[in-house]
């Protein structure tokens, strides 16, 4: 029957043209996903210092035992990882993931993962056909967008069958397909090595933040094209199968006689096309898209075609733009979605340059014969002509886009205004370069664990129930279909191993104590194994909390390993789980602490402590209304306006560390910690540079 | 009907049917050769016909439903088969993440029809593709049968062929309504389950014992406008992309009115 498991990590050198495999069998103890990929970037990068651009940067593209599996949504997952080039002022090792099917074809084509290494003196593609891998010029395809890219990919591939069976090889018995290959590809953008550069994948699927497009132009790499005809093995087919029909009643399949429009709180309930539709021109005719193997099919597919499978920031950088200059969302949203997957931008960087610009252009000094001068032409902000104009500019490095193009903060270090912008926050970008998404300032377990780690975590699971039900329901008066005392007892009930409902306070004490260090310890080390290892969705996972079910209470942690187990015969609980995370955790940990990370560095940007978390001020949030214990009693209150406090923050740093394993004088993880975590070699490695906790 | 001169019938199997039989009815099963929904007239045949009853069970789909996900896909595979693999589900879906709603190409789910007239059973040359009157008639295959021909997969008359050879075991094997499938709790069959539709998370395969008209609008339906909730999800109901009931906004008024 197998266990979810190829056995075999593709490994390419495009120095050499080298092709060759690497076992899986010992990186599995990782999981898949990320915790492979840092696994092997550990031991194929012994500098871990280099920059990005290096072509000794390793980039690893995973999927997980999982990939190409009925678990609901997680089989066409893949994470990508290596040096990456966002990163400011260190470019950190990095992760970033994207949906669709890329690692369910990885999978059927007989690989765990991909591993890329070396660079190539001229511009090259991948072809994966099961076991046929070639690597191919791509002068053909370079300076094509990311959709010409993927079509013109197709064609070779598909070789003019298109619709009917098509034999992957000369033997009767090479298997037979009637899919289109999986492409991760990059747009112009990415070939001019730019740090905001994102790899795409079919329509709405990127990898964004981290910059890893400008890291696969430097590498002269366009594009990975894999598809395959064998197997996903599962070692109980009965249970997965079971356990799919199981997970049914938690979503709006297994509902939809009931159904009606669900309160927020629960990603995995949410409905088909709930993702796509929200910011869409409300009149456009669509139908759901979902990535590979999902139970509820997020995105939506277009009327005009344009910007399918799109979510969330893929147009919300425009959305507020377009409505302002036209009164309703409007097609100049989804078009300019559109062109910024074509280009191959990190939309994070667009949403936050153009809120950025923006206020300079208002406060006289970005414009026309002002100190910052541009031909980009303001009054035009939120129609077409505008966002086509600053994509073409970023692209083709012209006017400000020769700057833009390095990304917004080496550009304001550049125009000499990175302080005082991100003082007043009209640069927002929280920590490390990376665009304001969650504030840190209320939602504190986003900033954390961001500032923590080394990127905006981009990770919903609480952020669903603390954040937005509130807030949203207090829009209109009402209550967040979780009572914040239910929430409480959630917490304790299912976020092992810590189990305490103080967890989830956000009141003014209860965002420097020693319990919302256990959440953001908690988020760390469930997001690193379940959902980049194994590479559970963001939009799916975690799930405390349930509209469908009668008490409430969601699917997690019975979920996450139930679907493992099937698919790989092991009997792995949820607690080992989180602490296969805690592993990654402190394996990365160890990587940027070799790359220069120590305590003083982890501190964001000044606005976090000087300006309050106004509504609105810094991207798109709605009032900020979160759980709080007080006065013996749970309540949802706003926390809108609050700072951050240097010296609180500095006092959780230190509560966070000790209870990590870390020193609490520079961050670093400790020997014990390392080897209690069986990774003594790191802390070998650690020690030869002096650079071991103590 | 030249290849049926060379077939070996099992006793008992109905590969052939004499006329007589065929106008009288094929063992009361009922519908026989069915085109177009109409039976043909019996003094149009020769005296030797090639006819099975009618399955007891369809899948029509619902192509401006369907997510792409390929849900059905790994179901398929994954109760038959034991392993998901595209490759070796009986339902086929094809799409283009470019290609907009309703577009043609944009997204299509290619399932087995149970042809009344299924070529694939006429083509085979040793009877493992059969009708099965245990299972409500479907139409599937007798591997220990299968000598590899592929004949079948070249007699399905739709692109792709849902006849297809199973390049791991080495046999052809086609949709069965979930007859055989070990790995799925629930019965199978046209009395049972179908896994397609089951995990289609937006009800977007259905089953019915009705016989579709032979023709494309048969199987490729609308199953927007009977479920309330897809209209609620926001998303229409009608083939032109409108709602149903339709709520046309009223015209604007002209200049001077």
């Amino acid at each position: 029957m197998g266990d979810g498991y190829t056995g075999k990590i593709l490994r390419l050198n495009l120095t050499n043209g080298e092709v060759s495999t690497m076992d899986t069998a010992k990186y599995e103890e990782y999981g898949g996903g990320h915790g492979m990929g840092s696994a092997i970037f550990w031991d194929l990068v012994p500098d871990k210092t280099i920059s990005g651009f290096d072509p000794g940067n390793v980039i690893t593209i995973m999927g997980s035992p999982l990939s190409g599996t009925l678990a609901p949504a997680v089989a066409g997952r893949t994470e990508v990882q290596g040096i990456g080039v966002q990163g400011y002022p260190i470019e950190w090792f990095t992760r970033s993931n994207f949906g669709g099917r890329f690692s369910g074809q990885m999978k059927f084509a007989g690989w765990d993962g991909i591993v890329v290494e070396g660079a190539s003196d001229k511009p090259v593609w991948v072809d994966i056909r099961n076991d046929k891998v070639e690597i191919k010029d791509a002068e053909g395809l370079w300076g094509l967008d990311t959709t010409e890219t993927q079509e013109e990919i197709w064609r070779i591939v598909q070789n003019g069958v298109e619709t009917e069976w098509r034999s992957l090889g000369k033997m009767r018995d090479a298997g037979r397909t009637t899919q289109r290959p999986a492409v991760l590809t990059i747009g112009p953008v990415g070939e001019s090595k730019s740090r905001t550069a994102a790899l795409i994948h079919d329509s709405g699927n990127g990898a964004g933040q981290g910059g890893f497009g400008g890291v696969w132009g430097a590498k002269n790499l366009k594009a990975i094209s894999v598809i395959g005809t064998g197997s996903a093995t599962v070692a109980d087919p009965k249970a997965l199968w079971e356990a799919r029909m199981w997970a049914m009643q938690y979503g709006t399949a297994g509902n939809w006689d009931e159904f009606a429009p669900l309160p927020m709180g629960s990603m995995f309930a949410a409905a088909p096309g709930s993702g796509g539709k929200a910011y869409a021109p409300p009149d456009q005719p669509a139908s759901p898209m979902g990535c590979m193997g999902c139970h509820k099919n997020c995105r939506a597919r277009f009327k005009s075609g344009a910007s399918n499978a799109s979510t969330c920031v893929d147009y919300l950088f425009y959305t507020a733009w377009d409505q302002a200059a036209h009164g309703a969302y409007t097609q100049v949203l989804l078009d300019a979605a559109e062109a910024a997957q074509r280009a191959g931008i990190n939309v994070y960087q667009l949403e936050s340059g153009i809120i950025w610009l923006n206020h300079l252009y208002t406060e006289g000094i970005l414009g026309k014969g002002k100190e910052i001068e541009t031909e980009l032409d303001f009054t035009q902000i939120g129609q077409a002509s505008f966002i086509t104009k600053l994509i073409d500019m970023w692209v083709n490095q012209y006017d400000i886009g020769a700057d833009l193009h390095d990304g917004l903060a080496r550009c304001a270090e550049k125009w000499g205004r990175y302080e005082k912008d991100t003082k007043t926050g009209i640069l927002p970008l929280q920590e490390w370069g990376y665009s304001h998404h969650y504030d840190a300032r209320t939602e504190v377990e986003w900033g954390y664990g961001s500032l923590i780690g080394e990127r905006d975590i981009n990770e919903h699971d609480f952020n669903m129930l603390v954040f937005w039900a509130p807030s949203v329901a207090a829009l209109f008066g009402a209550e967040s279909a979780c009572p914040a005392d239910l929430l409480a007892t959630l917490a304790e009930e299912k976020l092992t191993p810590y189990n305490d409902p103080m967890m989830m306070d956000y009141s003014d004490e209860g965002i420097y104590s020693e319990a919302m260090a256990k959440t953001v310890a908690w988020h760390r080390h469930y997001t690193r194994y379940f959902k980049q290892s194994l590479n559970y969705c963001d939009w799916a996972y975690m799930d405390l909390f349930n509209p469908w079910i009668e008490d409430g209470r969601g699917l997690t942690p019975e979920a996450e390993p139930k679907f493992f187990n099937a698919v790989t015969g092991k009997n792995l609980t949820f607690e080992e789980g989180m602490e296969i995370g805690r592993k990654i955790w402190n394996l990365d940990r160890s990587v940027w602490v070799l790359q220069g990370r120590d305590r003083d560095l982890e501190v964001f940007t000044d606005y976090n402590y000087e300006v309050g978390a106004l509504p609105g001020y810094t991207t798109y949030e709605v009032p900020y209304v979160m759980p709080v214990y007080e006065n013996g009693t749970w309540s949802y209150k706003s926390v809108a306006g609050r700072k951050l406090d240097r010296d609180k923050v500095e006092d959780w740093k230190t509560k966070f560390y000790t209870l990590e394993g870390w020193s609490t004088d520079k961050g670093w993880p400790t020997r014990a910690t390392l080897e209690e975590l069986g990774l003594k070699h790191v802390a070998d490695e650690l020690d030869s540079k002096d650079k071991l906790g103590a | 009907m030249a290849d049926n001169d060379i077939k070996k019938v099992e006793p008992g199997e109905h590969k052939e049917v004499t006329r007589r039989q065929f106008i009288t009815g094929v063992g009361g099963a009922g519908v026989g050769l069915v085109l177009g929904g109409l039976l043909v007239k019996g003094f149009f045949l020769p005296e030797e016909v090639f006819a099975v009853p009618a399955s007891e069970g369809y899948l029509l789909v619902d192509t401006k439903k369907c997510a792409g996900c390929a849900s059905c896909m790994l179901a398929c595979s994954l109760v038959h088969e034991g392993a998901c693999n595209l490759s070796l589900s009986r339902i086929q879906v094809q799409s283009n993440a470019f290609a907009a709603f309703a577009e043609e190409g944009s997204v299509v789910q290619q399932q087995c029809r149970q042809c009344t007239y299924p070529a694939c059973v006429d083509a085979c040359p040793t009877g493992a593709l059969h009708v099965d009157p245990k299972n409500g008639n479907v139409r599937t295959v007798d591997a220990s049968k299968c000598i590899g021909c592929e004949r079948c997969v070249e007699a399905c008359p739709f692109t792709p062929s849902r006849m297809q050879w199973n390049f791991l075991d080495k046999h052809a094997q086609k949709c069965d309504l979930c007859v055989d499938t070990p790995f799925m709790t629930e019965d199978g069959g046209p009395g049972g389950q179908q896994a397609c539709v089951a995990v289609c998370p937006t009800r977007a395969i259905s089953f019915t014992t009705e016989i579709p008209r032979q023709a494309d609008v048969g199987y490729k339906v609308n199953l927007r406008e009977g479920m309330a909730g897809w209209a609620v999800a926001g998303f229409p109901t009608l083939d032109d992309g409108s709602y149903a009931p339709t709520t046309a906004a009223p015209e604007a008024p002209a200049a001077g009115h």
